[in-house]
Order: structure tokens, then C-alpha cells, then sequence
């Protein structure tokens, strides 16, 4: 029994560590070209300015996208000249979108700062009694998992297509490119549906946890306790976490209707009774997708970081579904308290210093379970 | 500093600056890391190729192939478009604009341009087959020759051959129409005829009886002269998209075009004025716009005078139709009539230009006429530029015509009387009396005291062969009903009473399909047995000649092998004839290799008779000529200009006079004085006697350049070369053939050589009649539809009497014409051509490239009509007519049609009554897109001279689906 | 150097989509993906006018522009070309044309769309000119063979006019010259002057 037990544990570490990788991978690959491809990048955004298209002259009307009547059937066929075209080529080109993807990077950047200069967000006890409060369940773990997995590698796919031309062509040569993008957008094409079906889980399971109250104000005038000692007073959800869910909840869902809209193949196969999939809802799709998913990625590079290496005892959390008592003191003492009188704290018996690995803690009511 | 690049890309280049170095070039870098397969397959997203594998290995062009380029003319329209085939070991691989046709100069339409497709025929109908209790089951050529012999022998010997019915195509070539109208003739009946029963047998009939022959008189390539383009009833935009080509040009040249529709066409779109009539009030229209003329002497008073009989007579009756009474009955305001009137006597030459419109009516005669009483009084016959531009429907439609697969004539108009027949029997080197013997000798017809037999009687038209099916016996002029039809070339969808016709077709003892597609008679009846098909090839399976609409014969050369086990139309011909045992009469003068006759011996038999419209110069050496130096005519004249060819016009239009040494270059636009005969020119026919009640039929004071008789003359005969001193100029041998003959039946061309070696027309010289005095309708009058929505005119306006034998049938007029639909039926239904199909549309609808492009049969309904009736854009609508056909298809609300009229198109078939019946089909052999048959609403109504059905103007209501 | 271009003579257009089925034979273009289709405004009304439209093989293409996988050039003759072993089906170049040139062959698997596939001026693409690969990925390759696009050889008017730049001007000005009226070079401005 015993040894079986240290192989999940191993099993557990590896994972954990894997996950890691990947999130390093992800930032790590745009980010390296970025550095190499600097200059071309810039001249490019400023080619974009001189490409103007001149609106006057004749048949001004068609140029509006007018319709008429073709006997080549598939939607708008019939339009002769599609207005919104230019609008959206020039936002492709234009130095918004070019330079969006800094914030991916300057978000890395502030949380290494942090991470240097603040370093890890400790527990405050030092030592762990042994007891843990049961925080996640399986099923919110797995939902939590999946969406996450599969945020991770739409990030990486999604950044591949943003980027690749400029940064992963020169790396890969075109054909080497065309390979992974055509991975890339197959997965990104697949994954994305089963995102979508975590995220609306998630809103569902969480939505009555997330509603604010008078408590995250004052949580976050406190700064949610980053540059305190004294972290203020939270319940199972703390002000950052229900900003994180109301993200989620407003530009996940976002992108995820916006990357339906474009997933939706050479329209018109799929037909959503009532809804006219237009090349210009696929434009502004698209435009919403990649804005939304980028701002997000960055975010969630917080997320990330606070619940792993920016906090100890968080990741123990989502991976094992509990935390420590001390943990949930510091963290969520208004949670702690009402778990606390609904008796829910559960005395492991393996009290241990400080700085325990992940996932060493292993409740006996919930052996089974985490397995 | 674009990430952009020039030239085509080389990868090896592309990833110079690559971090992954210059070793990893596409290709192996594909292969080591396995994405680019695996990668596409992972990617879900499928391979590079556009083909399935298997069609781009059967008919995609190979390389380092040798490829054969075979000229052929389109099979669609009557334009005549060349068509460039390249094939590749037998396969039909490319096609390639033809620019040196002179008539299409590479340009084709949707149609045109996808022949190709032939050559796929992956819904052709693709063995014999047989109805065997309800399934179709295939069965070998012989075995079906047999069986239907044998049961048509037994028919003939119960029922006399009368009860055999012939149905042919103008699909066929020339050589093929010849011989089957032979065949039919052999066989020994006149119960034979073909699509220009109902696409311009009014007017064929209207045309010749004005001024001689029924045809195009000019060319679309002439239009390019034209000052005015007058079309009424033609959407050529459509339906000749490649005259489109001259009309354009003639248009960008100054030309005014005016169109005169109940539609607002594509041809309409194009045009300086447009008038919207009533459907059915051409006479009203055409009458109104003279009325004008006469009113302001814009007519040509010396033209008139020189060359038109019965003028006086159209007076009178034009004089009836003022602008108010025109308004009254077409819905045209005086100012558009006026404006109408005065482009044309303001810009001379013009032409007129028709089409079904203006021919499919109960009056189709009478319309066909009015049209060319407009054109006499304004002096427009006869001119480069002028004429009347009628353009027939399919591609050999004319040369069908010509041939006479129609019941009521020998080949080259000859008739049914006893003299036709005998000058076809010496020419098929056959005894009249045996032919005679082949007929039921009963008379059932009395023409003046007399008894006539069927075989100088005209058999039942093809409008109505249901009739000759579903009539009581007693009531038709023949031995008894229809018992067998022979559907060879033919699309049902494209007659009216479509549900009469299921009924027809399920009496019949045999029914038969010769066909490249199963056509929409393999689904329409509910039969068990007693059904063929049998798989007939294209055109471009086979060779011959063929005659455009401007009456010039091409020459097509064989495309490829016929597809699967269909045969060409005369091979099946020959193996009916052989099951008959009439092969030896039939080919007599025709060489037959294996079971294929000739084509050559054909062409070369029908040379020897067809002296009346002058289909004897064009022998195939020279039409073969003209294929291969067509690069030589002008585009405009037709005329070749240098070359071995100087001096011909394209294609030998007809007439082309005499025997082929004689050489004659053809006549490119009818009734030119302009032109001496022998280089082309010719004056109005004389056709109708010398005189009438005293006054002179002879053209006074007008004949071609170069005649001797410089004044009017009758036809030529062997008595008037003698009387003028020319017989002299014949020689021993024509002498002797030609004695006792006139320029029609001398087989020696002897007498057309003299006539027009002294400058004269063989056929004499006469004036163009506008009163057709052997008409129902002298004058042409306007006559209101049988189903007529303005009911309130039929008390002015009415139709004729009910007649008891026309073509051998009882034909209602009066008498339907006595209940008011209106008020139930308030929409008048009227139909036409769309430009991606054809006729039926079988061929078309099974070809994918057009198929696409026409996916749902549709019914054109004016906004405020579908306000009216609750319909919405792209709903599903039932229409139903008054006999109570429905049919079920798609509203296409538009302003193209007028408030009151929907419009149909005629092409869709393989549904009944708003089913589908894919599942009547042989396997595989259902076209790409199907719909309800707009003829399942269309009514009765014929034509009082040609029995042509009316589709032009019936009358129903729309509901909602 | 020839400058390739299409001009439609909206003038002369007759909407018999000769143009449509001419591509359609050429290249055994499947049912469903149409490289050119003709578009009637004002369908059935006075003024009503036809065009025929494909691939304007812009000077400036969009398409060019929007590629994340950059698989567009340009030939020497001007025309915009793709390659479709680099093409990933992302459908990015279809938002972008003001033309609707790109289309994508319907894919059965998840519904995903497949390469693009569009007008290629009868110039085939970057595999061996008039080789097996090039006609079954792009179809013929008519440039090569000395020709020009079928589309506007078959045109039944000569509305449809394809070839060097100026010489299309040239035999349009000259047309506008005999008929009168504006010259509406329609689609030129966006896809020439870019």
C-alpha cells in the first residue's frame, strides 16, 4: 500500500512539473522570437499606414456591399463587393494588433519583478498542524483541469497563428510552419469547443461563490495582501479570485462565441437558424477573439503565477482538493471560520514544517478520490 | 521590407534566413518530421487536390500526351457556336474557345461552355433497359429491338401503322432527321413530328405564307448592320446569349434596341426602350405600332408598292386600333407605342426579332404575321440590317424543320400530296406504290368531295399525341388510337396538360425512350411494364451536318466513342429498319458499315431532292470546307474574303441553288435585290398563284440584280424556260430529266442553273402577301386566350369555333373559351428559358456545372401579387392552373414581372405534383436537380393553323406552401 | 512586363455565366467552390447591371496581407497566386478579399473548412507548370500553355476581357468611345491602386 501511494505521489509531481514546462514553454517560445524579429516587425506595422483604400470614385454604392442576384449559390455570393474587407485587413495590420501581444510579455515581465523583489507569498505560521479544509471537489478539480489544459494549448496555438508569420516562418521556414500551423489550427478548432464546455461549467459551478460583497472592497483596499503582511479578510472566494471568475465569465465567454463564430467552417454548412454568419460578423469575430484571447493569455499568466509559485499552499488546493489550516486561516478566514463550525476540518495527521512538497498531504477520507 | 515576394516561391531560398538552416528544405523537412501528410490529415483538413482522384485520372489532360483538336458545334441553341474539343486516347480532355468561328468567335454561354461534360455523362442514361414489373432492368440492344418490333408489328397489324407514333428531335443532325422522316414514311405513317411543333411551326407557317420561306431571314452576324433592334417574345440574353455578341455590337455601333416582353428580361436590361406588355396582345402591340406608322406615312410607300399584296386589307384593320383601343388590350400607353413606332421608321434598316413568345399561342399564326406586315411596311425585308431575325430554339431545330420530321410534310416542305411523293420516291429510287402499300389505304378524311388516305393527310401533331392516346376513336381521322409512342430526342416536360399526358403515356400498349437521359418520361407514368429506354449518344458521339438558325450548315465531327452501350440515333434507325425488314428500301442509295449507315450517303441523297428551299449545293466535301477554312469569313457578312472559299458565305446558307458543282455561295440574308442570285440575292417567293380576284401577285417593277425579266415572274418550270428561249441552255442530260419538271422537282438542278445563269430567282419573283387568304385569319387579328384573364375583352375579341378534324383531331377553341377563369385562376402563368438549361433539361440538369447554378425550380411573382397571396421571397408556393395541375416550387418575389403574371421556367422536370420521383429513375441515372414541370399547369390551347400549344399565356393562382 | 488584369464590361454582361461554367470545365472545379460568379444588381430593374467577378489579382493583395501562413505571391505577370501545400484553411484571406474570390471545398471531417481554393488567372501554381500535381491542386495552367483564362476567352459578349493591363484598357476605352458614357472600370480602383 504504501509504496503504491509514493508511485501517485511521484505520478503527481511529474504532472504538476509537466504543467509547468508547458506554461514556460508557452511564454517562453513567442518570447524568445520576439527579441530576434524585432525590427521587422516594427517596419511591417509601418508599411501598414501607407495601405489605404480610397472610398470615392465610382459604383461607390457596390463598394458599400450592395447586394444583387447570382446564380453561384453559398452566402453572399450575391454581394459583388464586401465594404468591411479593408476594415478588417488594415486591422490585422494595424499597430494595435501588432503590438498587443507586448502584453503578454509585459505581464511576465511584472511578475518576475514581483517575484524578485517580494518573492514567494509564505505561510505566515511556518508550520502546518496536519489539519486541511476540503476547498475543491473532483468534478471542480477536473473541469478546472480540462479548461485549463486545453487554455494552455489554445494559448500556444492561438499565439502560433498570431505570430507565426513573422516569428516561427523565419524560425521554421514556411513549410515548417504551414506544418505546425495546420496542427495548430486543428487543435485549436477542436480543443476550443471542449474549453467552451469547461468554462461554461465553471460559470455555473461558481457563479454563486463569485457575487462581490463589502468584504472584497475592503480585500482589495488592502491590495488583496500582496505588498502586506496582514492579508485581509476573505471568504471562499477572495476580491482577486472573483475578478478572475468575472474575466472569465465576460472575456472567456467572449472568445468563446467569438471563436464559434470562426470555427463555424466555410459558412454557410453550419446554419444557426435566425443567425446569418456574414463575412462581417466573422471579422468582428475574429477581432474580438484576438484581442479578448490575448489580454486573457496575460492575465492568466497572474492567475498562474498566484497559484503556483506566488503562493505556498495554493497549488495543493486545485491539485489535491485540499488545504492546509493554515492556508485557509490566512487566506480565506471568513471561509475557515464557517468550515470551521460546520466542522468540516479534517485532521490528517502528518503535521510538518515548513514548506511542504506538493501533494504530500493525502486525506484519508478522500484517498479514493484524488486518485 | 514587405513580407512579400515576388516571383514564385522557392523554398530552398525562402528558409535561407531560417534558424533551421538551409539543409531543411520543404520537401524533407515534410518528410523527417511526417507533418505535412500526417500533419493535413491530423489538421483535419483534407488534401491539396480540388479532384476526386478517380475523375481527374478519367478526363483530366495528361501531359506529354498528343492531343487532337475536333471541331464541333455546340448541341444547345441554334446559335451554332463552334466547339474546339482536345482529346487525348479517345478521352475528352480540354476545350478550347473556337475564334475562328466566324458566327461565336470563341464565345460560348454557361451551356456552351460546359459540353465538356459530355464526355463525363456520369448521369447518361448508360444501357438499354426495360420496365419489368415496376423495375427497370437492363437488357441487350437486340433483345430490346426485339421486343419492341415485335409488339409495334402486332400494333400495326391490329391497328394499322397510324397507331405507331414517331416522335423525333431536333437534336438530331440533318442526316439523321432525313433519314428518320424516311424511316417514318417507310414504316407508313405521317404520325411523326418534332420539337418545332411547338417551338415555331407558327412560324414557319406564318413566314412562308407571307413571303416564301420560313426562316431566319438574315443572321445574327447580319444584325451588326441593323439601325433598330426590335425583339418581342425573345429573351436572347438567355436564350442566344452568344447573338448577344452581335446585338451588343451592333448596339455600341448606334443601333437602338427596343424590347417588347411581359418580362423585364436580361435582354430587356439592355435595352434603350423597354415595353411591358400583356401577355397574348402581340397583334395588339405590333397593330398599334403601325397604326402609328401608317398614321404619320412613315411607311416606305415604292416597297409597298413593289413588292407587298393585301397592304390595303392591314390598313383597314390597324385602323381599328388606335391608341386607346391598344392601350386597352396590351396596357401599353400611346407614348411608348408612339416612341416605339418612330425609332423604328426612324432608323433604317431595323430588324424584328421573336421567339416563343410571340409563337406559342392559340393565335401564334396570326402574331407571326403581324410581325412581318411590320417589317414590310416599313421596307425592312430584304436588307442587310433588316429582316426578320427569328431565332429558333435548338441547335438543329432548323435543320429538323427543313428535313420535315414534322407531320404534315415530306422533307424540303414538299407536302403529302401525290406529287411529293412521287419526287421522293425517285429520289429514294423506290415505287410510290410500294410506299403506298406500307399505308393504311382506309380514308377517314374527305378534303373537298374527296376521300384522302392517312398518307396525303397530316398525321397528329405533337402537342397532341395525348389526344391521339385518350380521344375516342371515333372521333379521330385514323384507323384507331395511338397505341404505341416512340419518345426518340424528346423531353415531355416541355408540353402543357402534363397530367393528361401521365394518363396518355400509362394507356399506351409500349411506350419507348430513345435518349442520351432517361428524360422525364421514365418517371411520369405509374406503368409495370410495356417500357423502354434505350440509350441514344450525343451529338458529339457522332458526326454530321447541322443547320443554324441563320440556315447555314456546319459540319461535326466526332468527338468521341459513344459513351457506355448508347448507340448513335441513325444506327438505332437502321436496326429498327432491319427488325421491319425495310433496311434494304431505306438504305438503298446508303452505304451501311456493320449497322452504321453513311452520314456522307446521306447528306449526299438528301442533295439529291431537297430542291424547293436549296439544300442540294451544301454536298459534305464543301460543308467540310467551310468548317476548315472558317477562319476566312468576315464576321460581319459571312462572306469569305480570299482564300479557296472567296466569294461563299459561311455554312452555304440556304438556298444554296443548283447541284454543289454549281457552286452557288449561298444566301445570306433572304429577299436581297441587292445581290444577284447567283452571288446571293433573291426577291419574295412566288408561291401563291400569279393573281388574285385581279390583281397582280408578280412583284411589280422590283427584282434582284442582274435578272432578265426585269419585273415580277412566276416559278420557273420546264414550259416557261421554253417559253423564254432558255431551254436551250440545259444540256442533253438535264434536258431529259428536267422535261415535264419545274425548278423543284428536277432532279437534275437544270432548271435552277438556267434560271439563275440568266439572273433569275428559280422559285419566280413575286410580292410578299399580307393577307394569307388560306388562313383562318386572313388578316391577322387579335384574338383573346382561351384562358384569358381579361374576360371582359373576349366579347371583342373572341376565339374561333371548336373544330371537328385539325391534324386529324378534334381541337376545342370556343368552347373553353365560353367559361371566365379569371375570377378563380386571377394570375396569368407564362413561361420561358432560363439561360443554364435547355429545352426539358434532362441533358442540362444532369451536367453539374450547370446544375449548380439552377438548384430549385422557381416561379417569378410580382411583389404586390405575393402581398396579395401571403408569400414570402424563396417560400414554397403551389401553383394550380384551371385543368387542375399543381405544382409546387419556389416564390422569387421580383419587379421583373408585372402585377398579375408570374412567370415559370419550362426546364424542370423528374417531379410530379410537388413529389419527388428519384426513385422512378434507372440507378444512377436521375439528373443533379429535379423540380415540378411547370407544363403540369400549362392548358389546352392550339394554334388555329399549326396546332402549336400555348404556353404563353394560361391562368393560375398562388397559394402558400 | 505584362501586367495581368480582369475587367468587366458591365456594359455588355448578360449574366449567362459562360465565364462561371468555362471555369468550371477548365479546371474541374467541384460542385459547391465557384472561383467566379456573376453578380446582377438591381435584378429586374431598369438599370439593372451584371458583372462577373473572381480573383482581381490585386496589386496590394489583401489576402497577401492577412496569410499567417504567408502562402500567397505574386507572379511576374502580376498574378496573385497561393500555395496550397502551405494553405491551412484558416479562412483569413476570405474576410479580407473585397472580392469573395477565396473559396473552401467542403471538408466532412468536424465540419473543418479545407485550402482555399481561388482564381488563379488559368496560371496554376507553384508545383511544375502543367504538370499532373499543378492540375489537380489549381487546375490548368493556361499562362504557360500561351493562353489566357478560359473565363474571359468564352465570354459570349466579350464583356468579361483578361490579359496585359494596358491592353484591356485599351480595347475597353475604345469601346466607351464608340457607345459613350462613363467608363466604369469597376473593381479597378480597390484591386490596382492599392
Amino acid at each position: 500500500m504504501a509504496k503504491s501511494k509514493m508511485s501517485k505521489a511521484k505520478r503527481r509531481r511529474i504532472a504538476v512539473w509537466s504543467t509547468f514546462l508547458v506554461v514556460a514553454l508557452s511564454i517562453a517560445m513567442p518570447l524568445a522570437s520576439y527579441s530576434v524579429h524585432w525590427l521587422g516587425m516594427t517596419a511591417v506595422a509601418q508599411d501598414a499606414k501607407a495601405v489605404e483604400n480610397p472610398r470615392s470614385g465610382f459604383w461607390k454604392e457596390i463598394r458599400q456591399g450592395t447586394s444583387g442576384y447570382s446564380a453561384v449559390t453559398g452566402a453572399e455570393a450575391n454581394v459583388l463587393m464586401q465594404s468591411t474587407a479593408n476594415d478588417w485587413r488594415n486591422f490585422k495590420e494595424s499597430p494595435l494588433l501588432s503590438k498587443l501581444p507586448w502584453v503578454i510579455v509585459g505581464m511576465a515581465v511584472l511578475l518576475l519583478l514581483y517575484h524578485v523583489l517580494h518573492g514567494k507569498n509564505k505561510l505566515d505560521s511556518g508550520v502546518r498542524s496536519g489539519r486541511v479544509v476540503p476547498r475543491w471537489s473532483y468534478f471542480e478539480r477536473l473541469v478546472h483541469w480540462v479548461t485549463a489544459i486545453s487554455f494552455i494549448a489554445l494559448s500556444i496555438t492561438g499565439i502560433s497563428m498570431l505570430l507565426g508569420k513573422k516569428l516561427l516562418i523565419p524560425l521554421l521556414g514556411k513549410a515548417g510552419f504551414a506544418g505546425w500551423a495546420s496542427v495548430s489550427i486543428s487543435v485549436h478548432n477542436v480543443i476550443g469547443p471542449i474549453f467552451t464546455v469547461g468554462i461554461v461549467l465553471m460559470i455555473v459551478m461558481w457563479i454563486w461563490h463569485n457575487f462581490p460583497t463589502m468584504t472584497d472592497l475592503r480585500w482589495f483596499a488592502k491590495g488583496g495582501g500582496l505588498f502586506t503582511k496582514n492579508h485581509p479578510s476573505a471568504g471562499r472566494m477572495n476580491g482577486g479570485e472573483k475578478v478572475w471568475f468575472w474575466l472569465l465569465a465576460t472575456l472567456g465567454v467572449a472568445v468563446c462565441i467569438s471563436g464559434l463564430v470562426l470555427v463555424a467552417p466555410m459558412y454557410p454548412q453550419i446554419q444557426i437558424p435566425g443567425v446569418e454568419l456574414v463575412r462581417s460578423m466573422m471579422q468582428q469575430a475574429s477581432m474580438i477573439h484576438v484581442i479578448a484571447g490575448v489580454i486573457w493569455t496575460a492575465i492568466a499568466l497572474g492567475h498562474i503565477y498566484i497559484g503556483t509559485a506566488g503562493t505556498e499552499g495554493a497549488f495543493e488546493g486545485m491539485s489535491t482538493g485540499y488545504v492546509s489550516e493554515e492556508w485557509a486561516r490566512q487566506h480565506h478566514d471568513l471561509w475557515y471560520e464557517k468550515m470551521a463550525r460546520k466542522g468540516k476540518i479534517i485532521d490528517v495527521g502528518e503535521a510538518r514544517g515548513p514548506n511542504p512538497g506538493y501533494g504530500h498531504q493525502q486525506p484519508r477520507s478522500s484517498a479514493s478520490s484524488t486518485s | 521590407m514587405k513580407l512579400k515576394k515576388k516571383g514564385s516561391v522557392d523554398s530552398q531560398n525562402n528558409s535561407k534566413n531560417a534558424l533551421l538552416g538551409d539543409a531543411v528544405n520543404r520537401r524533407t523537412f515534410l518528410k523527417n518530421s511526417g507533418i505535412t501528410a500526417g500533419g493535413a490529415a491530423l489538421a483535419f483538413g483534407g488534401g491539396t487536390s480540388m479532384l476526386k482522384k478517380a475523375q481527374a485520372a478519367s478526363t483530366s489532360p495528361q501531359p506529354g500526351v498528343k492531343t487532337d483538336v475536333i471541331r464541333s458545334v455546340c448541341t444547345h441553341c441554334s446559335v451554332g457556336c463552334g466547339v474546339m474539343a482536345e482529346v487525348q486516347n479517345g478521352v475528352w480532355t480540354g476545350q478550347e474557345p473556337d475564334y475562328d468561328s466566324p458566327i461565336n468567335m470563341g464565345a460560348h454561354c454557361a451551356k456552351g461552355a460546359s459540353v465538356r461534360e459530355h464526355g463525363h455523362g456520369e448521369r447518361r442514361l448508360k444501357y438499354p433497359m426495360k420496365l419489368v414489373d415496376g423495375k427497370w432492368t437492363k437488357v441487350s440492344w437486340d433483345q430490346a429491338i426485339d421486343d419492341i418490333g415485335d409488339k409495334m408489328l402486332k400494333i400495326r397489324e391490329e391497328s394499322s401503322s397510324d397507331s405507331v407514333y414517331w416522335l423525333g428531335s431536333a437534336k438530331f443532325n440533318n442526316e439523321q432527321a432525313y433519314l428518320f422522316r424516311k424511316f417514318a414514311a417507310l414504316w407508313g405513317t405521317n404520325n411523326v413530328d418534332h420539337q418545332a411543333r411547338i417551338c415555331h411551326s407558327t412560324t414557319v407557317a406564318g413566314v412562308a405564307n407571307t413571303w416564301g420561306y420560313g426562316a431566319m431571314t438574315n443572321s445574327y452576324n447580319d444584325m451588326q448592320n441593323s439601325k433598330a433592334m426590335f425583339f418581342i417574345g425573345s429573351n436572347a440574353a438567355e436564350a442566344h446569349p452568344v447573338a448577344m455578341q452581335h446585338i451588343l455590337k451592333a448596339k455600341e455601333n448606334g443601333s437602338k434596341l427596343i424590347v417588347v416582353d411581359p418580362r423585364f428580361t436580361r435582354t430587356a436590361a439592355h435595352s434603350d426602350q423597354y415595353i411591358q406588355m400583356r401577355p397574348g396582345s402581340d397583334v395588339a402591340v405590333i397593330w398599334g405600332m403601325l397604326w402609328h406608322v401608317f398614321e404619320n406615312g412613315w411607311e416606305d410607300k415604292t416597297f409597298i408598292q413593289q413588292r407587298v399584296y393585301g397592304m390595303d386589307e392591314i390598313r383597314e384593320e390597324v385602323a381599328k386600333w388606335n391608341p386607346a383601343e391598344c392601350e386597352r388590350v396590351s396596357g401599353i400607353p400611346e407614348k411608348d407605342v408612339k416612341q416605339a413606332a418612330q425609332t423604328m421608321a426612324e432608323n433604317r434598316p431595323g430588324t424584328i426579332v421573336w421567339c416563343m413568345g410571340g409563337t406559342q399561342h392559340t393565335i401564334g399564326n396570326n402574331n407571326t404575321r403581324a410581325y412581318c406586315i411590320l417589317q414590310l411596311a416599313l421596307g425592312n425585308m430584304g436588307v442587310s440590317g433588316g429582316g426578320a431575325n427569328i431565332f429558333r430554339g435548338h441547335d438543329n431545330v432548323q435543320g429538323a424543320t427543313d428535313m420535315c420530321v414534322l407531320s404534315h410534310s415530306l422533307p424540303g416542305y414538299f407536302g403529302l400530296s401525290g406529287g411529293a411523293w412521287n419526287h421522293w420516291a425517285s429520289v429514294w429510287g423506290l415505287e410510290t406504290d410500294w410506299i403506298k402499300n406500307r399505308f393504311d389505304p382506309d380514308a377517314y378524311e374527305t378534303v373537298g368531295d374527296k376521300q384522302v388516305p392517312p398518307m396525303n393527310r397530316p398525321g397528329m401533331p405533337v402537342s397532341r399525341w395525348i389526344d391521339g392516346v385518350l380521344e375516342d376513336k371515333e372521333n379521330i381521322a385514323q384507323k384507331d388510337n395511338i397505341r404505341a409512342m416512340v419518345l426518340w430526342g424528346h423531353a415531355p416536360n416541355s408540353q402543357t396538360r402534363q397530367p393528361e399526358m401521365k394518363q396518355a403515356m400509362e394507356k399506351l400498349d409500349l411506350l419507348v425512350v430513345i435518349d442520351p437521359y432517361p428524360t422525364h418520361t421514365a418517371i411520369l407514368p405509374d406503368r409495370k411494364d410495356g417500357m423502354y429506354l434505350l440509350p441514344a449518344c450525343t451529338q458529339f458521339e457522332t458526326y454530321g451536318s447541322v443547320t443554324a438558325s441563320n440556315r447555314s450548315l456546319q459540319w461535326r465531327d466526332k468527338v468521341i466513342e459513344p459513351l457506355f452501350e448508347s448507340l448513335p440515333d441513325h444506327t438505332i434507325m437502321y436496326k429498327f429498319a432491319k427488325k421491319f425488314g425495310i433496311e434494304n428500301e431505306l438504305f438503298k442509295n446508303i452505304k451501311v458499315n456493320g449497322e452504321e449507315p453513311v452520314i456522307e450517303d446521306i447528306t449526299l441523297e438528301f442533295n439529291k431532292g431537297m430542291w424547293t428551299i436549296g439544300y442540294t449545293g451544301q454536298s459534305p466535301d464543301r460543308i467540310k470546307d467551310h468548317m476548315k477554312h472558317r477562319a476566312t469569313f468576315n464576321t460581319t457578312t459571312l462572306k469569305a474574303e480570299g482564300g479557296p472559299l472567296d466569294g461563299e458565305y459561311y455554312g452555304l446558307p440556304w438556298p444554296c441553288w443548283g447541284t454543289a458543282d454549281m457552286k452557288h455561295p449561298g444566301t445570306p440574308n433572304l429577299y436581297d435585290t441587292s445581290k444577284s442570285v447567283a452571288e446571293g440575292g433573291l426577291n419574295f417567293r412566288a408561291r401563291y398563284g400569279v393573281e388574285r380576284n385581279g390583281v397582280n401577285l408578280l412583284a411589280e417593277g422590283s427584282y434582284s440584280v442582274g435578272a432578265e425579266i426585269e419585273d415580277g415572274y412566276p416559278e420557273f418550270t420546264a414550259d416557261m424556260l421554253k417559253q423564254l428561249g432558255w431551254w436551250e441552255d440545259l444540256t442533253a442530260e438535264e434536258k431529259t430529266m428536267a422535261e415535264g419538271k419545274n425548278w423543284k422537282t428536277d432532279r437534275s438542278g437544270g432548271i435552277q442553273r438556267v434560271a439563275i445563269k440568266h439572273g433569275c430567282a428559280p422559285f419566280g419573283n413575286a410580292k410578299a402577301r399580307a393577307v394569307v387568304w388560306t388562313f383562318p385569319d386572313p388578316v391577322p387579328v387579335h384574338r383573346e386566350p382561351l384562358y384569358t384573364s381579361r374576360y371582359d375583352l373576349v366579347e371583342d375579341y373572341p376565339t374561333v369555333e371548336d373544330r371537328k378534324s385539325h391534324y386529324r383531331l378534334p381541337t376545342r377553341y370556343a368552347s373553353i373559351q365560353a367559361t371566365d377563369y379569371s375570377k378563380d385562376f386571377p394570375l396569368i402563368h407564362t413561361s420561358g428559358r432560363l439561360v443554364e438549361y435547355e429545352g426539358g433539361g434532362d441533358e442540362s440538369r444532369s451536367n453539374p456545372w450547370l446544375a449548380e447554378l439552377q438548384q430549385d425550380m422557381f416561379i417569378e411573382i410580382n411583389p404586390a401579387d405575393a402581398n396579395d397571396n401571403g408569400i414570402k421571397h424563396d417560400a414554397m408556393v403551389w401553383l394550380e392552373g384551371p385543368e387542375g395541375g399543381k405544382l409546387k416550387a419556389k416564390a422569387m418575389v421580383t419587379d421583373r414581372v408585372a402585377r398579375g403574371v408570374v412567370f415559370t421556367p419550362f426546364h424542370f422536370g423528374g417531379y410530379y405534383q410537388g413529389e419527388d420521383m428519384l426513385h422512378k429513375y434507372p440507378e444512377g441515372a436521375a439528373p443533379y436537380v429535379r423540380g415540378d414541370a411547370d407544363n403540369t399547369t400549362m392548358t389546352y390551347g392550339y394554334d388555329t393553323v399549326t396546332q402549336m400549344q400555348e404556353t404563353k399565356c394560361s391562368l393560375c393562382k398562388i397559394t402558400a406552401a | 512586363m505584362a501586367r495581368m488584369k480582369f475587367l468587366c464590361d458591365a456594359d455588355r454582361c448578360i449574366e449567362c455565366n459562360g465565364c462561371v461554367t468555362a471555369c468550371k470545365n477548365e479546371h474541374e472545379v467541384p460542385w459547391g467552390v465557384n472561383r467566379r460568379r456573376v453578380v446582377t444588381l438591381d435584378d429586374g430593374q431598369l438599370g439593372e447591371k451584371s458583372i462577373s467577378v473572381a480573383c482581381m489579382h490585386c496589386t496590394d493583395a489583401p489576402c497577401q496581407a492577412v496569410c499567417p501562413v504567408d502562402c500567397f505571391y505574386t507572379t511576374d505577370d502580376g498574378v496573385v497566386l497561393h500555395d496550397k501545400d502551405l494553405c491551412i484553411g484558416c479562412g483569413y484571406c476570405f474576410y479580407a478579399c473585397p472580392f469573395g474570390a477565396p473559396q473552401y471545398p467542403q471538408q466532412t471531417s468536424f465540419g473543418a473548412r479545407g485550402k482555399m481554393d481561388k482564381c488563379t488567372f488559368c496560371a496554376g501554381g507553384p508545383d511544375e507548370s502543367m504538370s499532373q500535381a499543378e492540375y489537380e491542386k489549381y487546375g490548368r495552367n493556361r499562362i504557360a500553355e500561351g493562353s489566357l483564362p478560359l473565363c474571359a476567352e468564352m465570354c459570349a459578349t466579350k464583356a468579361l476581357i483578361a490579359g496585359d493591363g494596358d491592353e484591356v484598357a485599351d480595347i475597353y476605352r475604345e469601346r466607351v468611345l464608340r457607345r459613350g458614357g462613363r467608363p466604369q472600370t469597376w473593381g479597378w480602383e480597390t484591386a490596382y491602386e492599392g
